[in-house]
């Protein structure tokens, strides 16, 4: 069972993959003006040295084959020069990914943290301060925006207070995103888990004559956990955009930084590759999701 | 007999929730190593009597002050939450409705049965682990069980484990919150034989709860009948069998035994119609998950056919394909192979897209009453739509609708509530006359009284019999409840996975069984009798 699922799991991935770079393929020769037509504003070309610089990009020949050329290197780890820098565009992702990643966990972890936290707190003791808490926190990553609690908190932190440098630090869009992350999930998981306490199993605990903290643990705390990967598997989405936004802001060299770069310079094979390696990158978490739900609860091997 | 005051005695017991009063005034008690069934119908408050005594109500309902609940002649302070703690699993315990439910998906059932020993005072592992075993060994599963979690276990293992849980702590009272209605009819008799074994083995008494007045007499020495929250009968089992005094008790114990007793009514000549409706070689198969995944086959290969004006009875337990079955001749579904005749129309010849006139011609009616009832729209309306859809003009659809409501036993007036005002049965006799409206030729009954309380079961099925003679319909009436099918059918199929293992009519079938599956089936039927029951000598 555990494999006819994974082979199921894996070609579904592997169509989402595909079709997401052919998405982004399309996308990229959609958009008016090729990277000649750039380099032409720029270096004044005539139409001859156009026409001849765009048979040596192999921009002349048709797209189904200009996929599939690009497809055949990439695979081969070679995502082409950088128009702008020329550099290699896959060492210039590889240097960005690191920084998003470490962005993007971080904010994830403080959220789930803070989420289940005021959640559980929230469930088992019924408290209405608590309760209000997550109502709060809910609201706030609903009404704010994380680049305006970015822009706010470089002022308040950076500028005013003067705690933290203003470019280059982790602190406060871990934190800002952390929270955006935790308001979220925080609310259906208080539900969840409100719910979970009148269920049949909790009342077999209680029968049994167990103190709280053992429901808490062992009765309640499992019960939320597909719950929470469901919710975590959509708010990564969110999470990529935030995490996006967040590095341009606070000067971070990940693949948002990258990728604006790359747009505001017309420098079509980053752009493309950086794209690229974001969508594979949800596909992958996404995947790993679901895994991890099946691990945790043992009724979905059936 | 009553020289030493009983285990467990409750008095003037009353539960308020929002809605008002719930449980009224409740006085019973409980005898050492003694069972009592508290028998009721739904909404009766027996559960709510039980809950209270383990102080786990739902926290909108509350005990009202003046109960007095004494346990060995102790007071017991079921509304502290904080001192029952040690009192439940340890003293009382208990024992719930849905097994699947009611154990932790999350943890291997050696876990849960580890920590009811826990809970117990058990400190070492290794004696916990030897007594794990031993009790996994007293309701007859095997020790190696301990590592599986519950959705790998049966629902009558998931009971017993259940079971071996509440046994954890040597209760002295026992309490079973209607432990077998989720199971079916073999396994169900099973788990009683196993908690009558139990409960004489162990001097343990015993409160069960049930709406089975066949399972009271099975297990029970003494019976307090429960009605609108009070207490109406309460005494010894085979006194209040053989001679219910209050009116309730009478139609109670009449209902079940009408059923058990009556055969269907001989009125019919053999042969005398063609087939309204013929299942030939029909097959469905539910894909599997995703692309690799194997189907599975919830029909196989079954034929059977039932004339106009006759009822074939399909008996069998969840799980067996009774309700695929009843889904594809209706239209609901499309079967993987195989055809249905309906009224000589060949239905896999038109590619199951049934004609209109065919589609109107079979009606299906389901379970639950509550869920097949648009909970917005006044029975008017729901009426209105199956009229509206023949092509009657707006202005004579009350008309038909009143005569269709007072064909099925309800007064116009019900045709301005919504279904929430109405009870099961007066549900369930909207979706009757809603079916009926059509004028049908073949009407299939999908368990149509399994959700019933026992009494109103009688009413319902004596309608249908009643409105089938006078309109002729064909009846494929699918259910679990033997006396039931029994009662109703000409014709008896018993289906087990998938296929039909016995056909012919109902007496010999349910008389006479051929197939040893049938002849399992058959003997988990429990009936109330006095002759049945534990009542002792002191009574006889």
């Amino acid at each position: 069972m555990r494999a006819v699922h994974a082979a199921n799991r894996l070609a579904v991935m592997i169509t989402q993959g595909a079709a997401l770079v052919v998405l982004i393929f399309v996308l990229n020769r959609v958009v008016p003006g090729d990277t000649v037509d750039v380099l032409a504003l720029q270096g004044d070309l005539t139409p001859a040295q156009q026409a001849e610089m765009r048979r040596e990009l192999g921009l002349d020949r048709s797209s189904a084959a200009q996929f599939i050329d690009w497809s055949a290197r990439a695979l081969a780890g070679d995502l082409g020069q950088s128009l702008r820098f020329g550099r290699p565009v896959a060492d210039m992702v590889a240097q960005a990914i690191p920084t998003t990643l470490a962005l993007a966990a971080g904010s994830f972890i403080v959220g789930l943290a803070l989420a289940l936290g005021l959640a559980i707190g929230a469930a088992m003791t019924g408290s209405r301060a608590l309760a209000a808490c997550v109502d709060a926190v809910n609201l706030w990553s609903i009404a704010i925006p994380t680049f305006c609690a970015g822009v706010v908190g470089i002022l308040l932190f950076s500028i005013w207070l003067g705690w933290l440098p203003v470019i280059g630090s982790f602190v406060l869009p871990v934190l800002i995103l952390g929270i955006d992350n935790a308001g979220q999930i925080v609310k259906p998981l208080h539900e969840e888990l409100r719910e979970a306490s009148a269920a049949a199993h909790v009342r077999t605990a209680r029968a049994k004559g167990l103190p709280p903290w053992r429901i808490a643990v062992f009765h309640l705390l499992p019960t939320a956990a597909p719950v929470t990967l469901a919710l975590s598997g959509l708010v990564l989405t969110s999470l990529v955009a935030g995490t996006l936004t967040l590095e341009v802001l606070f000067g971070l060299p990940g693949l948002g930084s990258l990728t604006l770069n790359a747009v505001r310079g017309r420098d079509y094979p980053v752009l493309q590759a950086a794209a690229v390696v974001i969508a594979l990158g949800l596909v992958l978490i996404n995947g790993l999701a679901d895994l991890l739900n099946r691990l945790i609860d043992p009724r979905l091997e059936q | 007999m009553t020289s030493t005051p009983p285990l467990l005695r409750v008095e003037r017991l009353s539960i308020t929730g929002p809605s008002g009063r719930l449980v009224d005034n409740v006085s019973l008690c409980v005898g050492h190593g003694r069972t009592l069934a508290l028998i009721g119908e739904s909404g009766s408050g027996k559960s709510l009597t039980a809950l209270s005594l383990m102080g786990l109500l739902p926290p909108a309902l509350s005990v009202e002050p003046g109960a007095r609940v004494a346990l060995e002649a102790q007071a017991l302070p079921i509304t502290d939450e904080r001192a029952m703690r040690a009192v439940r699993g340890r003293r009382i315990a208990m024992v719930f409705q849905d097994p699947m439910a009611c154990l932790n998906p999350y943890l291997t059932i050696g876990f849960q049965i580890d920590e009811a020993l826990m809970a117990a005072g058990e400190r070492t592992r290794d004696r916990r682990r030897e007594r794990r075993d031993a009790l996994l060994g007293d309701v007859e599963l095997s020790p190696a069980l301990a590592r599986r979690y519950p959705h790998e276990l049966s629902g009558g293992q998931q009971q017993r484990v259940m079971t071996a849980i509440a046994l954890a702590g040597e209760p002295k009272l026992l309490v079973a919150d209607e432990p077998t209605s989720a199971l079916d009819a073999t396994i169900a008799a099973e788990v009683i034989g196993l908690l009558r074994r139990l409960q004489a083995e162990r001097r343990m008494a015993m409160l069960f709860i049930t709406h089975d007045l066949g399972v009271a007499s099975a297990l029970a020495h003494d019976i307090a009948v429960m009605k609108s929250g009070a207490i109406v009968e309460h005494g010894a089992a085979a006194t209040i069998l053989a001679h219910p005094a209050q009116p309730y008790t009478q139609r109670l114990v009449s209902a079940r035994q009408a059923l058990a007793r009556g055969a269907r009514h001989a009125g019919h000549a053999e042969g005398e119609d063609a087939p309204a409706a013929t299942v030939s070689n029909l097959t469905v198969d539910y894909p599997g998950r995703g692309w690799f995944d194997r189907p599975v086959r919830a029909v196989d290969a079954v034929s059977l056919s039932v004339p106009a004006g006759r009822t074939l009875g399909i008996v069998g337990e969840s799980g067996s394909g009774k309700s695929t079955l009843a889904g594809v001749v209706a239209g609901l579904r499309r079967p993987s192979s195989g055809d249905v005749q309906l009224l000589g129309t060949s239905l896999a010849a038109t590619g199951w897209r049934f004609p209109p006139a065919t589609r109107r011609a079979c009606q299906i009616i389901f379970q639950n009453p509550a869920g097949a009832l648009n909970p917005r729209l006044t029975v008017a309306s729901l009426l209105a739509e199956p009229l509206g859809l023949a092509g009657l003009p707006r202005r004579e659809r009350r008309e038909r609708a009143v005569a269709a409501v007072e064909e099925v036993g309800l007064k116009p007036a019900h045709l301005d509530r919504y279904p929430h005002e109405l009870s099961g049965g007066q549900r369930q006799r909207v979706c009757i006359a809603r079916a009926l409206l059509s004028q049908p030729r073949v009407l299939v009954c999908d368990e149509v009284v399994s959700a019933l309380d026992m009494t109103v079961q009688v009413d319902v099925l004596t309608l249908l019999r009643d409105l089938q003679e006078r309109r002729r319909f064909a009846m494929l009436f699918i259910g679990h409840d033997l006396d039931v099918v029994g009662w109703i059918s000409d014709e008896v199929a018993v289906m087990h996975k998938g296929a039909v293992v016995e056909i012919g009519p109902a007496k010999q079938v349910l008389g006479a069984p051929t197939h040893p599956y049938t002849r399992r089936l058959l003997a988990s039927r429990t009936h109330p009798s006095p002759s049945d029951s534990r009542a002792d000598g002191s009574t006889a």
